[in-house]
């Protein structure tokens, strides 16, 4: 899980910049310039170092390490293409694995904000769970998978479940501590003015602790498509974790690569979505942040 | 100028079942409170006694750690006490009680920042009555405090002074009978308070409302109260129950220039510092 962090970290850092760009709404080319000057940070470094290997792979190519462009290529043509324009292979193998990791984290998510708010309202409740939680998330996520496929079987299901589990800890703990850490004087302020119950959860305490369970939504997203992945190892007969593994016995290494690339867009794309909901929703947590 | 009354209120129940004078805003009935059991036990107060008059400004001052937030809590139902109970307009707190609203030390905290200054003011509102009505009270309630043209910006784009007014302005869009406000201008500069505190008077005459006024600034306490309720170092019991009796309307000037005032806020640090007085 180590492995998902620092993808997570500067995807932050990059939306972190292009806000401080939005907030400075005084100045509209200053505005435009830092936004421009934000993208070039994140696309320059990204250009050179796939100009650097297409030029390394040309001098001395390697069956191991194809160009890169070579390896765009071969994904556009596994992926589109036919009288259907996407292929079989989108189909079955890259939908299914984005529509089972979406489900997944969805419910992991749902599981984990509703367990969490649980947690973090009821000191009672937080300290009987909480040495149970912290003993389970402690078990790596992907060494439940053996336990998952004999309880559940082999098939799609599984993995979901197995998604939406490994998934949830994220949440779940960010969503306690972000409840468990609102002010008091914000929880008596719903009690003072005689706020219903509900509306306080969902007036108060949700929006107060979104910040914090949006850190466990985006660290989750990463977590979400590595298990897919995991799962696809397995008994799978479809997704992209399974191509994966089919090109590695066959042999062919630019499906391989062609795939970790398909991956790694499909991550940038859900961080990117991600970001811009969250730029939404928190905008005034970020605003409110720089003012002071 | 001063007299001192010592009249806590009997607790033989009137007939109607309330104790203390009829008609009081609030009767404080013998309540004390004790956090925590056995050794570790903390009495924050003990056998308070006292009651407030409709429409009475009451300052509430003690030494820090008096247990002054415990008795705001218990008067605002968020606390039941150990032992007493507290009557709110002639009905005993089981909960928070109905017509009641409260001004929190920490505006930072008790407005909502993702809620714009008109929303955060609206907020306990809803479900009270149609969207008209709320306008016109939030409207009614921001002009009194002078934040006509703030109402779309958001607390955390206004000065200290300005979200402890919208703090204000939101307990005044809800009309409470019983106006609780917690040390509400420890956290602002000295102008400004000035200020709030003069707001607070105007406001006090417009909407008739009993304020219970906790602060730990002594001054503050004589200039804005009909009456000072001084507590002790805890176990909290009322040390002297004062009536201020100086020239209406306060003014920072003349009324902090006014014999009594100077003689009054004399007496009030002697018996917070426990000083040998007079």
């Amino acid at each position: 899980m180590t492995a998902t962090t620092p993808r997570s970290g500067t995807g932050r850092s990059a939306s972190g910049r292009s806000g401080s760009a939005r907030a400075a709404s005084a100045g509209r080319p200053r505005h435009a310039r830092s936004a421009l000057v934000g993208l070039a940070s994140v696309i320059v470094p990204l250009v050179v170092l796939v100009a650097l290997w297409q030029l390394g792979t040309t001098l001395a190519p390697s069956p191991f390490f194809p160009p890169p462009v070579a390896i765009g290529q071969n994904l556009v043509a596994l992926l589109f293409g036919g009288p259907a324009v996407v292929t079989p292979v989108f189909v079955n193998d890259f939908l299914s694995t984005v529509g089972r990791m979406l489900l997944g984290y969805a419910i992991g998510c749902a599981w984990g904000v509703v367990v969490g708010t649980a947690m973090g309202l009821s000191r009672a409740s937080r300290e009987t769970v909480t040495p149970i939680v912290e003993f389970l998330r402690s078990i790596p996520a992907t060494a439940t998978l053996p336990l998952f496929i004999i309880l559940l079987g082999g098939d799609d299901d599984m993995r979901v479940v197995f998604i939406a589990y490994g998934v949830s800890w994220f949440v779940l703990i960010n969503t306690a501590s972000g409840v468990g850490s609102i002010h008091r004087t914000m929880l008596d302020l719903g009690r003072v003015f005689r706020i219903s119950p509900a509306r306080r959860l969902f007036s108060i305490v949700l929006p107060a602790a979104s910040p914090k369970i949006f850190a466990g939504l985006r660290i989750a997203s990463t977590a979400a498509l590595l298990l897919a992945i995991v799962s696809e190892f397995i008994l799978a007969t479809n997704g992209i974790g399974f191509q994966l593994i089919q090109a590695q016995g066959r042999f062919l290494l630019l499906d391989m690569w062609s795939w970790m690339l398909a991956l790694a867009l499909l991550g940038l794309l859900l961080n990117s979505l991600l970001d811009l909901v969250e730029r939404r929703v928190l905008s005034w947590h970020r605003l409110s942040r720089q003012k002071i | 100028m001063t007299d001192t009354t010592t009249t806590p209120p009997s607790s033989a129940p009137s007939p109607s079942g309330v104790p203390g004078t009829p008609g009081a805003a609030v009767v404080v009935d013998h309540v004390s409170h004790t956090y925590g059991r056995g050794e570790s036990a903390h009495h924050a107060i003990r056998d308070l006694a006292f009651e407030v008059m409709p429409q009475e400004f009451v300052s509430i001052v003690g030494p820090s750690g008096a247990g002054k937030t415990t008795l705001l809590r218990t008067l605002a139902g968020l606390l039941q006490p150990s032992e007493g109970a507290v009557w709110v307009n002639g009905v005993r707190n089981t909960g928070v009680p109905a017509g009641m609203a409260m001004v929190f030390q920490d505006y930072s905290r008790s407005l909502l920042p993702w809620l714009s200054v008109e929303k955060n003011v609206a907020f306990p509102l809803a479900g009270h009555s149609s969207a008209g009505a709320r306008k016109e009270l939030v409207d009614e309630a921001l002009e009194a405090v002078g934040l006509r043209g703030f109402e779309k910006r958001y607390p955390w784009q206004l000065s200290g002074g300005m979200q402890q007014r919208v703090a204000i302005a939101r307990a005044l869009a809800y009309r409470p009978r019983l106006l609780l406000m917690d040390e509400p201008f420890a956290s602002v500069d000295a102008q400004t308070r000035e200020g709030l505190e003069d707001l607070v008077l105007r406001i006090r005459d417009r909407y008739e409302m009993t304020i219970l006024f906790v602060t730990h600034d002594i001054d503050e306490s004589v200039y804005l109260a009909d009456r000072v309720l001084v507590l002790s170092r805890p176990p909290a019991t009322l040390v002297e129950d004062i009536r201020v009796q100086l020239p209406e309307p306060r003014d920072q000037i003349t009324t902090r220039e006014n014999p009594d005032f100077i003689r009054l806020r004399g007496h009030v640090a002697r018996l917070i510092h426990g000083a040998p007085g007079h």
